[in-house]
Parts: structure tokens; sequence; C-alpha cells
């Protein structure tokens, strides 16, 4: 290369003038099989992408984004579930020797040995062998690790109750919005829902609170076997939840079978007739608050 | 040059030191105020918690009562309106308040909820079950006793501040 | 037309040996899938990269309607996921980018840990990589909030709490991660974006460069 002396620039530029010429390497003089990363190499790796791709969209039409209802703090029934990536380390608290007493080696000496090994692999295993067979150690701590958290994570999705799930973040459909707005709670089958305890499982608005307690108002049941629901239990929700006069047993069921107002006469929701009106965004705004 | 390799520190050392301390200023100066404002939340004065009015003395009895009670929640510029509930008795001179929430999941607990176990607090989620000081009842899946509020008495009303965890 | 542009750069910024640099670095067969099928395993850091950029962009188009704020952050997801064209590909984009980059990452881990890639004198890189590796964890933990669903909501309570766990540090950290002692709320909700949006991305990108001119300065390890 030209240097010192005699150099010309680009105008006063730090620029030489003189032109490089823009040629390929010449491939021959590398072993085997070598070539180019521009652009013989790029154009095989593009194809993997394509390809790739094309299996990537399909997922997202296939599969859009799932979105369930706005989130509501208060709401105390809902079991939680992290990403599917955290699932193994949300599984590893649940152990008994990993949780209450023990939370720190569960949440900090665990996960802490198994990623601080993973970020200082490269002084751990010295040896120069790279052959995984070769270094037993090594590939046996990290296929032990590999194991565990597939494990870990089968577990923890085994465990998950998938159906109930869907069930206490679904987003309500327009009817169900409305019965739920429709909620009169100045009626006194709402005072006696209220002080009945009703309200801790099935939430302030008949929604339900996930686990805990199925939403009401949109229940098959009619009176006569809401009366007896309250009084005899049903699934898992224990007998004698109702303590109160045979009036007030009445008075609730008609509330409750009416989709949370106060009877006249029967029928599963009273709020058909006004469904169409309102949109849909209305409620949602309401929950959040 | 020659003068200066008499000195302990050479020129280029007194520009290099010169330059760190510049540039540390530099860097003091743009990350301090970030910082401090970031971690404001930490150092912000725990706010006491105002009590609220919950019930009145004359209404409590030695079997816990619910007790509903409202108030504004502020969460830095978004104010709310949160509806909590308290189990409240008294016991001889001591009123007790203590929070529906299962210190297993967070479900709800209630007093007497189930008729198999009495003079209990039973949550219908997982069959957590807690005596009546809140204490959880060994074998049952919470890991901890309810959680208790802060109780005052003025004037004939209990009010009650924050739930604090009994361990 | 192309070449005159090219050249009339070139004569002012001398861009030819950098360009050569690029287009001439030399591909060993045995890391080439058209020689050697198993070679694939050597794509999937090139594929975790190829996600990566998607999901910067569509992150970038997202914030186009996006609000950070607890009133209107799931309605604005709900609208642009419902009623913008196309709204359903690009944050299903996102969404499932997230997942499979933590999947290709994950293999492109095992790829070099067994292939003993990692070793000396490329410790340094295979640092970098995990590091990576745990900012991607970290942005797919604050993303999962954005939506404010019930799903996002729990999944944070949950990790928050995990993270109050850790003795010592921990409720400094859920603080700092929270922006409230106890309520997970509104300042919850901007922090994870601010961390999502700008501060993981940005480490993102210097980690992501250190990342190639160390293969570049190094090349790819040899074969077994």
């Amino acid at each position: 290369m030209h240097r010192g002396k005699g150099m010309k620039f680009v105008g006063d530029s730090r620029v030489p003038a003189d032109r490089k010429p823009n040629i390929p390497k010449d491939y021959s003089e590398f072993p085997g099989k070598t070539e180019a990363f521009w652009p013989n190499f790029l154009l095989k790796e593009w194809l993997v992408g394509a390809v790739f791709l094309i299996g990537y969209l399909c997922l997202t039409v296939a599969h859009p984004a799932p979105l369930e209802r706005v989130a509501d703090p208060t709401d105390s029934g809902y079991i939680p579930l992290p990403d599917w990536y955290f699932l193994f380390l949300y599984q590893l608290l649940k152990y008994e020797f990993a949780s209450s007493d023990f939370t720190v080696i569960g949440a900090v000496i665990i996960p802490g040995l198994a990623f601080g090994a993973l970020l200082l692999a490269p002084w751990l295993d010295k040896g120069p062998e790279r052959r995984a067979s070769r270094r037993p150690i090594a590939s046996g701590l990290m296929i032990f690790g590999i194991i565990s958290t597939v494990y870990l994570t089968w577990e923890s999705v085994d465990h998950h109750d998938w159906e109930a799930a869907a069930e206490q973040g679904e987003m309500l459909d327009e009817e169900e919005e409305e019965a739920l707005e429709d909620v009169d709670t100045n009626a006194e089958g709402y005072e006696i829902y209220t002080d009945q305890g009703c309200i801790s499982c099935h939430g302030d608005q008949l929604q339900g609170t996930g686990a805990a307690g199925p939403s009401l108002y949109d229940t098959q049941y009619d009176a006569d076997m809401i009366q007896e629901i309250a009084v005899e239990g049903i699934g898992e929700m224990p007998a004698d939840q109702f303590d109160g006069s045979d009036e007030e047993l009445e008075v609730l069921a008609e509330f409750v079978s009416n989709g949370g107002n106060p009877g006249n006469g029967g029928g599963d929701s009273g709020s058909e007739e006004e469904s169409e009106e309102e949109s849909s965004g209305d409620n949602n705004e309401e929950n959040a608050e | 040059m020659s003068e200066e390799q008499n000195h302990n520190v050479s020129r280029r050392q007194f520009l290099t030191y010169t330059l760190t301390g510049v540039g540390g200023f530099m860097a003091a100066g743009i990350i301090l105020p970030m910082a401090r404002f970031a971690i404001d939340p930490v150092l912000q004065a725990e706010s006491a918690g105002d009590m609220k009015a919950v019930a009145s003395v004359d209404d409590l009895t030695d079997q816990p009562q619910r007790f509903d009670f409202s108030y504004e929640q502020e969460d830095a510029w978004n104010t709310s309106e949160v509806t909590e509930t308290a189990w409240i008795y008294q016991e001889g001179d001591e009123i007790v308040a203590l929070s529906p929430t299962c210190t297993h999941l967070g479900c709800t607990v209630g007093w007497e909820a189930n008729q198999d176990h009495p003079e209990e607090f039973f949550c219908p989620c997982h069959g957590g079950r807690f005596k009546k000081d809140g204490t959880n009842i060994e074998g049952t899946p919470p890991t901890e006793p309810l959680h208790k509020y802060e109780v005052e008495v003025q004037e004939g009303t209990v009010y009650v501040g924050k739930a604090e965890s009994q361990v | 037309m192309l070449q005159r542009v090219y050249e009339w750069v070139d004569e002012r910024l001398d861009i030819t040996p950098m360009w050569r640099d690029i287009a001439d670095h030399e591909v060993p067969e045995h890391v080439n899938p058209a020689h050697h099928f198993s070679a694939f395993v050597y794509c999937f850091g090139g594929l975790t990269f190829f996600i990566t950029v998607i999901q910067i962009l569509s992150g970038m188009f997202l914030t186009m309607y996006y609000v950070p704020d607890i009133v209107n952050a799931y309605e604005s997801v709900r609208y642009l996921q419902g009623d913008v064209a196309y709204g359903t590909i690009v944050r299903g984009m996102h969404h499932w980018g997230a997942s499979l980059v933590i999947v290709m990452i994950f293999l492109h881990t095992l790829r070099v840990f067994f292939t003993g890639a990692y070793k000396r004198p490329r410790e340094l890189n295979w640092v970098v990589g995990v590091l990576i590796f745990f900012v991607m964890l970290g942005l797919g933990f604050t993303g999962y909030l954005l939506p404010w669903d019930m799903k996002a909501y729990f999944a944070t309570v949950v990790g928050l709490q995990i993270a109050e766990s850790v003795p010592l540090v921990g409720t400094l950290s859920k603080t700092l991660l929270s922006g409230d002692p106890e309520i997970i709320g509104a300042q919850t909700l901007t922090r994870f974006f601010a961390i999502h949006v700008f501060f993981l991305p940005g480490a993102l990108l210097g980690l992501l460069a250190a990342h190639f001119i160390m293969i570049r300065r190094q090349g790819i390890s040899g074969p077994l």
C-alpha cells in the first residue's frame, strides 16, 4: 500500500485518491468448499429465513395473539401463570424444599447456580477438548439442566387447569356485558347476595372470580334450583353457604336467576331487550376502574 | 520533554487524569439526576396509610364479623376507589381485624364459611383454613397466618390501617 | 446508475475496503447446510437475529397505537388488534416472535455449548451471548404486562412476588420495578414500558454489536 510522501487525497480529506479495485477474493486459496459470505452463503441463509418466515406468518394468521379481559386487580380468584419460559422457575417455587421457608433456595440459590454456571461455562470447563462426548462432566451437567428445565415446565403445564384458566380470563361477549351492566346493586336481592358472602366467590357483579366461583348471570338453573344450591352446595361449592330466612332465600334466588335483577316472573336473563344498543367497549372501562 | 521526566506525574498522565475527571463529572452530572429520578419510589417516605373508618365498636362481638370499607387509593396520577374487607372481632379489650386474603393464592376467606370447620376461617379455593386469630392450620395450603390490619379506636369508631403480615 | 452512485460515494468515503471485508469473509464448509445438512444447527444464531429484527420492527409499529397507561392500554391493544388493518398480524408477529426468539436463542446456546465453541479464545463472546439471553428473558417479562389484561397483570404479580422473595434486595428491586411498594398499577405499567422499549433494547443492541464484532474478529470455530 502506498504510504507517506507522494500520496494523493480526495480534496482536502483523508481519503486516498487511488481507488482500490472492487473485486471478490479468490476462494481457490481456501481449504475445502469454503465460500464467500456475499452473495453465496447469505443467499442460502436467506432461503432458510424465507421458509422460516412463511411458517411464522402462518402461525400469526392461524393463532392471533391472545387477549384476555382487561386487568382487574381486585379479582382475587384468578389463578396466575407466567409466560411459558418462566414456568420452570414458577414450578420450582411450588416444591416444599424451595418454597415458604426455603424460598431463598428456589428463588436465588438454584437459579443463581444454574445461570451463574452457564455464564461462567468457559472457565468451569477449561480443557481444550471440544467434543461433547469427550468432556462428560460439562455435557452431563448441561443435559441435566435441560432435562430438569423441560421436566419442570412440563409439570407446571400438566398441573395447570387450562379449562378453568381459559374461562377465567375470557373476554365477555356483548350479551354478558349487558347482563353485567344490568346488575341492580340497589335491589334487595343484591343486599342479601352481599350479606350472605356470595359476593366473595361470585363477584360484585355476579361475574364470578375465576377459580373460586363461576359467573352467575348466565346460570342455567332456575330459581328453585338456585335455592337448593345455595343451601346444599354443588360441585366444589360447599353446603350451607346460606343462612338466612326462607324469604331471603327466595328473593336471592329470584335475583340471581334474573341476571341480577329483582324478579318479575322468571326468564334467564332480564336484559335481552336492551342488549343491542350499547357498544361493547363500555363495560370494560367500568371494570378497569 | 527532558525536564518533565523529573516529575512524578508526566504530562500525558496528568492529561489522562484530567480527562477521566472531567469525563466522570460529565457522567455524574448526567446520570445522578436520572438515577435519583428512577429510584424515587424506593425513597419516597412511606405514606403512613390513612386510617379508614370501618365500624362502630358497639357492633363488635367476640365472633369475627365481615365489614366492608372503601377508600381512595392513590396510585401516582391515578386515583381509584378501592373496596376492602376486614373480619373484625373483639377479645377483651383488644380489637382484632384480619384481612380476608388467603395467604396461599390470594382467594377470599370467610369465617365459618364451611360447616365442617366451625370457628375457623375457610378458603373455598383450595380448602385453606385459619384459626380465629388468623393462624394457618397446618396441613392446609397456606404458608402463613392471615394478615392483620392496624387498628385504632376513636370515639367509638374502629379505624383500620394497612394489613400487615403477622410473621 | 447504481454503479455510478456507488462510485460517487466510494470516491469520497473509500467504502470498498469495508464492503469487501463484509462480502468476502469466508464461510467454511462445515457450517454450510448446503454441504452438510447437519450444519443447519449453525442457522439458529442467524434465525435468532432474524426474529430480533422482526421484533424491533413490529414493536416500533405497535407503539404507533399503543398507550402505556392503565386506563387506555387494554383498549388500545384491543383496538390495534381488532380494528386496525393487519393488526392481528403485527401484534401476532410480536407476540409469537417473543416466544420463538427464546426457543431459537436456547437452541443456539445448546449448539455453541455442545460443539465446545465457547472455549478459548471465544470466552468473552460466550459471556456476551449469555447476557443477550438474560436481556431477552427480561424483554419477555416486561413485554408480557403491556396489554394489561388479566393474564398479563397476574403473571406480573407472581413475577414480582418472586423478585420480592429474594433476601436483602428483594423488596427494593420489586419497588424499583413496580414503581410503588404495594400497588401494581399505573407506575408499574409505565416503568415496564420504559424498560421494554428503551432500556433493554438499548442494552440488546450494544451486546449484539459486540457479539457480531467478536465473531468477525475471531471467525467461526473450526470443525470438530
